[in-house]
């Protein structure tokens, strides 16, 4: 019985190991391609790739001549012959690319067009990118991409690379793609614990502080990184005049809430805008004119938190939102300008107007009511609303419409219809 | 007689409780007629609130610095006189109490006027014994059945409740999350609605909660600036839609009951409203700010 099992065993082992392989086999070969069948055969009509396999940096199933690793030799649903959509295609391989709870993930991640920063095939740079370095990043990023070129003051590891700092597809703890949150990223390299640091701070522990709000983490025209618009008390290191001293308990505290802390310096502002029939609430809540503005340092004129139309945005999402689909926007909305016929802080006017009349505020650029105008001003009644004088903001809306000349109907004739009603059809 | 004393007692008791329920109906808002001068001619312009009774309509007159007096008998109304007082420069909102007296807010100098029913200057609005009182910024304020002044402190982050004297009651903090607070409304249970214009938000304290908690999730979709609330005697809350030029009706529970209105220019349509007033005699009084009229609706 022992011999017969020593005899049997060995070429049952054998098949089952051959079986394995076969199967292996079918698995790696779905098509059943002949032998000298694979990638190879596939350049005899795609000769260009000739090219591509000279490239330094070969994706692995190409370098494997596994073209039907991703490509369907005969039909497929999706464009190129994939096999897939480019993001289930991608993850079949690269799945642990994001983590499983993300604070952040990229754009072209998350719509899964991989291929917009990397070739799938090969590249002349590492992970199959387009491009080097910081290059790549700028083609979307252009705005930033100039800012860092024109900076005086370089972040050394923005030189060094985008990726010093954020993770290119997605952060697990970091918004903004950033590995980790600030300060704890900051403090990798800045040690809050030395002495030059603690004095360069005016004494305050600002190791649980967020760095960015003063300084500008992609380089800046000021020293010490700062924003390039710099708040006078915060530029001389003035700190105390508006927070406790740094032994306080609570050293940040700022001696008084909202306008009262900045009314010391900025009376003869607040003072004008408290004068007015119409005042910007926020201004006088608790908050104050910390709603809009940044005590520290900004980038934004003003000392503003933020582009101007996201300022306003904060509360007035509803008028933003829907200029977002409106085809026909006045052009200081166009770029965000929103001061170019508001008063932020007060006015005599409603919605804050900065002139006494619309025509007034329209004047400012246009010069249509000098010369040719439909008749408008107080001696023409409006004949919707006998309350009502015929001004520019009769026809058209101030911020834009989804028509022609931001006409408030679709067409003129329904325009001028809606006063001149007897000649409507 | 007795049988003729005991019918009548009958219809009487149907009469009553038949417009007592049409009374309590939601206003249809189908305009009725709109306000658009004062007893010389001179219009309006750009009112931002108007106070209400069964007789009387007050008409916050903002862009003139005045409030002007109306009485009301049905459909019909009638210019009674006009109040122009240093005190109250640029009135934002206006309330009328028990005894008719009118209580009025300037936007410009912020503070709480009381004027006699016959619209001539009585006194500041005092308020006693406020915690950090000096710090008081009211954003707007409106009155219970008890005249007690509810007053949005927005520099304080607070309601505070004042007796009708103006003695301090109690206060009830703001929320932790919240964007901009432009109103207030108070029911006959003491829970007090805030309207949050930033992100379109309703939020409510009970008479004996100490802050307030969301009503609604924000109400983007249904309005996109909501400046101003008020309450029926059915429970229904009307807000003003600043920049929809709508009304929008909404359930004591914060539901979506609809919307009335719409923006435009003629009459019972609304460029701006503000200010809304019920009289509980089946009319609404809205300030209809940009149209620079007080349009009544039915």
């Amino acid at each position: 019985m022992r011999l017969r099992s020593d005899f049997i065993l060995p070429p049952l082992a054998l098949l089952l190991c051959l079986m394995m392989l076969s199967v292996a086999h079918a698995a790696d070969n779905k098509f059943n391609l002949k032998d000298g069948a694979k990638g190879k055969n596939c350049l005899s009509c795609h000769d260009s790739f000739a090219g591509v396999m000279k490239k330094p940096f070969i994706h692995t199933p190409l370098k494997n001549w596994d073209c039907t690793g991703c490509h369907n030799p005969h039909a497929a649903s999706h464009a190129k012959l994939l096999a897939a959509e480019v993001k289930d295609l991608c993850e079949r391989c690269h799945a642990k690319i994001i983590p499983e709870k993300p604070a952040s993930i990229h754009k072209p991640v998350a719509e899964g067009t991989c291929v917009k920063c990397h070739d799938p095939h090969a590249a002349a740079n590492k992970f199959n990118l387009y491009k080097g370095g910081n290059a790549l990043c700028f083609d979307c990023h252009k705005e930033m991409g100039s800012r860092i070129a024109a900076v005086k003051v370089k972040h050394s590891p923005v030189e060094k690379g985008c990726v010093s700092c954020h993770s290119p597809h997605a952060s697990a703890s970091g918004k903004t793609l950033l590995k980790e949150n600030v300060p704890g990223l900051c403090l990798k390299c800045h040690d809050s614990s030395k002495m030059t640091f603690v004095k360069m701070h005016g004494g305050y522990q600002v190791a649980t502080a967020r760095c960015t709000s003063c300084h500008d983490p992609h380089g800046s025209n000021q020293k010490g990184l700062f924003y390039d618009k710099v708040h006078v008390p915060f530029g001389k290191g003035n700190c105390k005049q508006c927070h406790e001293e740094p032994t306080a308990g609570a050293p940040f505290k700022v001696k008084t809430d909202g306008y009262k802390l900045c009314v010391g310096c900025h009376n003869n502002m607040v003072n004008e805008a408290l004068l007015k029939g119409r005042l910007h609430w926020p201004l006088l809540d608790r908050a104050g004119c910390l709603n809009c503005h940044t005590p520290h340092a900004s980038n934004q004129k003003g000392l503003l938190k933020k582009p101007m139309v996201e300022v306003c945005g904060q509360c007035h999402a509803d008028t933003v939102n829907w200029l977002k689909n409106v085809e026909h926007k006045h052009s200081p909305v166009k770029d965000g300008d929103c001061t170019a016929c508001h008063s932020p802080h007060a006015a005599d006017q409603v919605l804050l107007m900065n002139k006494p009349t619309s025509i007034e505020v329209c004047g400012s650029c246009h010069d249509w009511e000098h010369h040719s105008t439909h008749p408008i001003g107080p001696k023409y009644k409006d004949p919707r609303n006998k309350n009502l004088t015929v001004n520019c903001l009769s026809c058209h809306r101030s911020h834009g419409t989804p028509y022609d000349k931001m006409l408030h109907a679709p067409s003129q004739t329904e325009m001028c219809t809606n006063c001149h009603s007897k000649i409507g059809r | 007689m007795r049988k003729l004393l005991g019918t009548a007692f009958v219809f009487a008791v149907i009469f009553s409780s038949a417009s007592m329920a049409l009374c309590a109906q939601a206003i249809m808002f189908q305009p009725v007629v709109s306000i658009y001068t004062d007893g010389d001619g001179n219009g309006l312009l750009s009112p931002e609130d108007v106070a209400c009774t069964a007789t009387s309509v007050v008409v916050a007159d903002t862009g003139n610095d005045r409030l002007v007096r109306y009485s009301l008998a049905g459909n019909e109304v009638k210019y009674v006189s006009q109040s122009k007082v240093s005190q109250l420069p640029s009135p934002i909102r206006v309330q009328i109490d028990s005894k008719g007296e009118i209580l009025a807010l300037s936007g410009k100098n912020r503070r709480i006027v009381r004027l006699g029913a016959d619209g001539q200057f009585l006194a500041n609005f005092e308020m006693k014994n406020v915690p950090q009182g000096d710090t008081v910024v009211p954003r707007s304020f409106k009155l219970d059945k008890k005249d007690n002044v509810y007053v949005l402190d927005i520099y304080g982050g607070r309601m505070v409740v004042l007796g009708p004297q103006g003695e301090f009651l109690r206060q009830v903090a703001f929320p932790k999350e919240f964007g901009s607070f432009a109103d207030l409304a108070v029911d006959s249970g003491g829970t007090i609605f805030l309207v949050d214009s930033a992100n379109s938000q309703i939020f409510s304290a009970g008479k004996d909660a100490k802050s307030f908690s969301p009503l609604t999730q924000s109400m983007k979709e249904q309005m996109g600036f909501p400046t101003y609330i008020t309450m029926d005697n059915t429970g229904l809350l009307y807000v003003t839609d600043q920049n929809g030029g709508k009304i929008i009706l909404l359930g004591q529970d914060g539901s979506f009951k609809g919307q009335k209105a719409g923006r435009g220019w003629v009459e019972g349509l609304l460029n701006y409203p503000v200010g809304i007033c019920l009289n509980g005699s089946g009319y609404a009084f809205v300030a209809d700010r940009n149209n620079n009229r007080v349009q009544i609706y039915r």
